[in-house]
């Protein structure tokens, strides 16, 4: 629909090139917010509407496989339920796109017709594939009564396979437009006329696929913090234990999927920020080192609150597990290693204090906790947080189990070995950082994830082995959860859906003055790019407009709902509430 | 029920209240927009050194790389033995004359490479206008040696290059034959800056507010009270400013010379 | 321990403990390794307690049981008849403790705000000096392997004091005459944390450049650290970094084991 739109005024504007590059120097003016601040939360909304609407139908597809091969039904039901949430998103998503889209064209008429004449292709397609992803979307939600057995219960997971495919076309196509304006191809030039710019070279330029893989995996993320906040909403509002457990379950496999996600979602960036480093040094050192790097700090704050709660929602959760009470004494250990690792992961090199203390300390750098403050302390920190928050799953996934394989003790021994020498290579990485140069330094970050990702490894498969068959010290008690534990649901939605506006500002602010980084500047009053301060600010009123859309949203659906639980949907087989949606 | 949502709104409001604070607390910076310059042809060399000088310490982002001195060769201090770059520009490339060179090399940056520096810098004509670039030109020349860059340079450029606008009004005779940049202001203030005077005085929008401002000390001062006060700093302490007293090195009078002296006090003398 | 039977009592006195240790056993830390103490800025130890203090309301939370135990003295104090006058106390003593800290952050002061500054500069890999080309990387005092270590020592003796006394002090602590006046603070070479963390090379730099010479990732902060590089030659620059060494017992950071990564002040 919003390429519709788009591509419409975009043949409009190119019946006439001359006025089209009249229309390069034009702005138009929104009233109060400004142009600049308009874009932005349209695009903003759209994007955190696109991002929920392509995260949720790829975990919806594992949920239903899961629900195809082992019989239970509640993972069709849960797959039932994400697309029906998929269906009322899907039109908030295009009308955000359709505003993206008068937004550009009426506001920045110049930008809109330069991308246009160089990506008028990939919009036309764009509007196609739209329409087949439209109707695929129908039928897998309206065909899933009909196609229920056999081979046309295949059949139907076949369309939400083809409804991944069509929306991550439609995403890459997007991410094309956005990343040419941020890695313009080098034989693109101020002076280059749009229309003799070679389509696939601006198409797949230097940070188009980073940005697709990160997008990609940020969508699950998003999709299942989302999905988590939905079902805490519903937990909290619910009237019989029925629903209560159907959604406290449904919160536990959105927060896993979220926080799994969330782990690989590192190395994602790192990609992106060493193709942006190559493609120009000094955006790169815009973005870390310029003007942008206190947005880090602020970014190390959110990713220490994603650790505490994710955390704290397992360790809530115990409490309604039989046999978990064996584990709960050691949570206070975990706790204080995660609470450790968030002080030395927040601690600034450089302090702020005042004149007196500056003189008591001789200088800004604190003897101690200077030490703290760089690199060397900071990868140590968030990998023994990472390390904390594995074995709090483990330990949630083991609760009430009771190995029944001989090896079990040695088995047992053997994951506390892993992640002993784990923990041991990242803290004498760590240390032994304080005493090498800059360069080799940075090499050793590569081998603390390393110790940390074999490990994570290492211990699932002993753990899937070693449960094999296992004995159950009596069933999760879905539904027992104290509100506290979804109120933590919320601060995690809340906290990825920030997050993500704050990263959105970081890739979309080091191309400063430019639209087309280089090629193409911005001359309107609002080229500068603005401090963090103002741009936290809009992303809060855009978090604000979201999660407030997101619940009319989800409420008008509630409506015309029809029951969707109509059976106990708790404890059908002791494992299976442990092998998630998108998990093993 | 109510109760309920009331507290889930309370809960997203506090988080999204904390996060803003937070990016609030820490310290704002706002990424500068290259400032669009438009000179006619009777500019002076002394507005386009200023001009250039802005760029080159503000929204240029020349230091960035130039003065840092991994990243590129320092041009406003020795670079090489060859002096700073208004001294050495005329001997770098053969057949190029110091303004040809500077253009060129901000024009076309990886033709221009000064060993063992790396291809980073980009062509700035991308960056600035032409009125910008030239004006970049005339502050390189004005460190060490003569500024040659007339209106003329300005038009010339502005009539070849590709979507520039309209020339503007008069024609080639452009003048501006002041040779002698360094006017008794610029030197004073070059003196000052070396002796790290705006590090307690400020003047304008240079220097912190420790000791008096320069602003308006003209009117303030006489010449003979600004000379003893800088060479017997401690004499006569002004009214408010006891505290700082006793911070100022009593050591000028040995590490300026009479002509450095006289520069600075005539200087401020003239500021009314 | 009859006192710390209750989660609430618990939590109180982790709270307290933490904060004994941010604010009085952190500036402990550094003597141990012969460095002098510091105390920890203000906005540091809010930090750190408000993350302990996270964490203790995750902990007394993440248990039904403790959980309800928590709240139980909050509640009675709030509702109990008999607890009147331990409420009176708080409903009192809560205003005032917040009116208190809120005068005491609002009430005028003769000291300057704190600062921010940003992130520590990176040294860059070679420098001008006075015309010449040098290569930091790697880059030893080349006084240490030439004539008499002593004569050096003594010719940097003189240059400390004659140029660097009024700033960085008789004692070398960072405490001279004029000290007090600037901000940043002139560097403490005592400290562990300044030369000591340092190679030779980086400390040649920063004599050299001085503050004029900090790159702008440094900024801002407006360090009054002249360029010695106008005053100075090579070998007084390099024997006065000898001295520095020498009389503070301090060792340079060698290039086989040491990163010249972290900035001054």
């Amino acid at each position: 629909m919003r390429s519709l739109i788009g591509a419409l005024a975009a043949l409009v504007l190119l019946a006439e090139p001359a006025l089209a590059q009249e229309a390069a120097r034009r702005y138009g003016d929104f009233p109060v917010i400004g142009s600049r601040a308009a874009v932005w939360v349209a695009a903003q909304l759209h994007l955190f509407f696109a991002a929920f609407v392509l995260g949720v139908p790829m975990f919806a597809v594992v949920a239903e496989v899961i629900g195809i091969k082992s019989g239970e039904e509640r993972f069709d039901k849960l797959a039932k339920e994400f697309t029906r949430l998929l269906l009322v998103s899907y039109s908030a998503t295009a009308v955000w796109g359709a505003v993206l889209v008068f937004a550009l064209v009426t506001l920045y008429p110049g930008v809109w017709t330069y991308l246009a004449e160089i990506f008028d292709v990939s919009m036309w397609v764009y509007v196609g594939i739209f329409f087949f992803e439209s109707a695929t979307l129908y039928l897998y939600y309206y065909g899933w009564d009909l196609w229920k057995e056999g081979r046309a219960k295949w059949f139907h997971w076949g369309l939400g396979i083809l409804l991944n495919l069509w929306g991550t076309t439609v995403m890459f196509i997007a991410n094309s437009w956005l990343t040419y304006m941020m890695s313009p191809p080098a034989e693109v030039t101020p002076d280059t006329a749009p229309g003799m710019v070679q389509f696939w070279s601006a198409f797949a330029n230097a940070t188009w696929m980073p940005i697709n893989i990160h997008r990609l995996i940020a969508n699950v993320v998003f999709g299942g913090a989302i999905v988590g906040a939905y079902a805490a909403y519903r937990f909290l509002m619910a009237e019989t234990d029925e629903e209560r457990a159907h959604y406290d379950w449904m919160g536990y496999i959105g927060n896993f999927v979220a926080i799994s996600a969330l782990i690989v979602l590192p190395f994602a960036g790192y990609w992106l920020g060493r193709e942006i480093y190559e493609f120009n040094q000094q955006m790169g050192i815009t973005m870390m080192g310029g003007f942008m790097s206190w947005l880090w700090i602020v970014q190390a704050f959110l990713i220490g609150v994603l650790f505490l709660t994710g955390n704290y929602y397992l360790w809530v959760g115990m409490g309604r597990i039989p046999g978990a009470e064996r584990f709960q004494p050691y949570t206070k250990y975990m706790l204080v290693v995660l609470v450790l690792g968030v002080i030395v992961w927040a601690t600034p090199h450089s302090m702020i204090a005042s004149r007196d203390e500056i003189s008591a300390m001789g200088g800004q750098f604190h003897p101690f906790l200077g030490v703290l403050g760089v690199m060397s302390a900071k990868n140590t920190a968030v990998n023994l947080m990472i390390l904390t928050t594995f074995l709090s799953f483990l330990l949630y996934r083991r609760a009430n189990k009771e190995p029944v394989v001989g090896w079990a003790g040695r088995g047992t021994m053997v994951q506390g070995a892993l992640f002993g020498i784990a923990a041991l290579v990242v803290l004498f990485y760590g240390v032994y950082g304080y005493f090498v140069p800059a360069i080799v330094r940075i090499g050793f970050s590569v081998y603390q994830v390393l110790a940390v990702l074999s490990t994570i490894v290492a211990v699932v498969v002993l753990d899937v082995l070693m449960l094999r068959g296992a004995t159950s010290r009596g069933e999760i008690r879905w539904g027992q959860m104290p509100p506290r534990s979804q109120y933590a649901l919320f601060i995690l939605a809340v906290t990825f859906t920030w997050l993500m506006g704050l990263m959105g500002f970081a890739r979309s602010g080091i191309r400063q003055h430019w639209h087309v980084f280089e090629v193409m500047r911005d001359t309107s009053v609002d080229a500068a790019t603005p401090a963090l301060g103002y741009a936290s600010v809009v992303i809060s009123v855009c978090v604000l407009i979201f999660l407030g859309m997101v619940a009319f949203i989800f409420w008008v659906g509630g409506l015309a709902e029809k029951p969707i639980i109509t059976k106990a949907a708790r404890g059908e087989g002791p494992h299976a509430a442990l092998q998630p949606a998108g998990g093993d | 029920m109510l109760l309920q949502n009331l507290k889930i709104v309370l809960v997203v409001l506090g988080t999204l209240g904390l996060y803003t604070w937070v990016a609030n607390a820490i310290p704002q910076v706002e990424s500068e927009v290259p400032a669009q310059l438009s000179f006619g042809a009777d500019v002076t060399p002394e507005e386009l050194v200023s001009a250039g000088g802005q760029l080159f310490a503000g929204a240029g982002a020349c230091v960035t790389c130039h003065g840092l001195e991994d990243r590129a060769p320092a041009l406003l201090s020795d670079y090489g033995g060859a002096g700073p770059i208004g001294q050495r520009c005329a001997d770098r490339v053969e057949g190029m004359d110091c303004k040809e060179y500077l253009y060129a090399s901000l024009a076309d940056p990886y033709s221009y490479l000064v060993e063992p520096f790396g291809p980073i810098m980009p062509d700035q004509r991308i960056n600035l206008s032409e009125d910008q670039l030239w004006s970049l030109v005339a502050y390189l020349q004005d460190q060490g040696g003569e500024v040659t860059v007339t209106g003329a340079d300005l038009q010339s450029t502005q009539a070849s290059s590709a979507g520039g606008a309209a020339s503007q009004g008069g024609g080639g005779a452009a003048t501006a034959a002041a040779s002698g940049p360094s006017s008794d202001a610029t030197e004073a203030t070059a003196v000052m800056q070396a002796n790290l005077c705006f590090g307690c005085h400020k003047l304008g929008d240079q220097g912190v507010v420790l000791g008096p401002p320069f602003d308006g000390i003209g009117s303030r001062r006489d010449a003979a009270y600004l000379r003893n006060s800088i060479l017997n700093p401690n004499a006569e302490v002004p009214e408010g400013y006891q505290e700082v007293a006793g911070l100022m090195p009593p050591n000028f009078g040995q590490m300026l010379t009479a002509g450095q002296l006289e520069t600075i006090v005539q200087f401020l003398a003239s500021q009314r | 321990m009859r006192f710390l039977d209750t989660p609430f009592r618990q939590a109180l006195a982790v709270l307290v403990v933490a904060y004994v240790l941010i604010d009085f056993g952190i500036p402990y830390i550094p003597p141990l390794f012969g460095v002098d103490s510091a105390p920890v800025p203000n906005t540091v130890v809010l930090q750190y307690l408000l993350t302990v203090l996270a964490g203790l309301l995750l902990w007394v939370s993440d248990n039904d049981e403790r959980w309800t135990e928590f709240k139980r003295p909050i509640q009675e104090v709030l509702v109990r008849p008999d607890k009147r006058v331990g409420r009176a106390v708080l409903l009192v003593a809560v205003p005032v403790l917040v009116a208190f800290v809120t005068w005491g952050r609002v009430k005028p002061e003769v000291t300057a705000p704190p600062s921010f500054r940003s992130i520590h500069p990176a040294p860059p890999r070679s420098i001008t000096f006075q015309g010449e080309t040098m290569q930091l990387a790697g880059l030893e005092n080349p006084l240490r392997s030439e004539g008499s270590l002593e004569a050096h020592n003594e010719v940097g003796k003189r240059v400390y004091y004659q140029n660097c006394l009024p700033c960085h002090g008789d004692a070398l602590d960072g405490l001279g005459h004029y000290a007090h006046g600037f901000n940043p603070a002139p560097l403490n070479f005592q400290d562990v944390g300044t030369i000591a963390q340092l190679t030779e090379s980086f400390v040649f730099w920063r004599v050299a450049k001085g503050g004029p010479g900090l790159p702008r990732e440094g900024t801002p902060w407006n360090s009054a650290m002249p360029a010695w590089e106008n005053l100075l030659t090579a070998d007084e620059i390099w024997s006065v970094i000898l001295f520095l060494y020498e009389q503070t017992g301090n060792d340079p950071r060698t290039w086989e084991e040491a990163g010249a990564e972290e900035g001054e002040h």
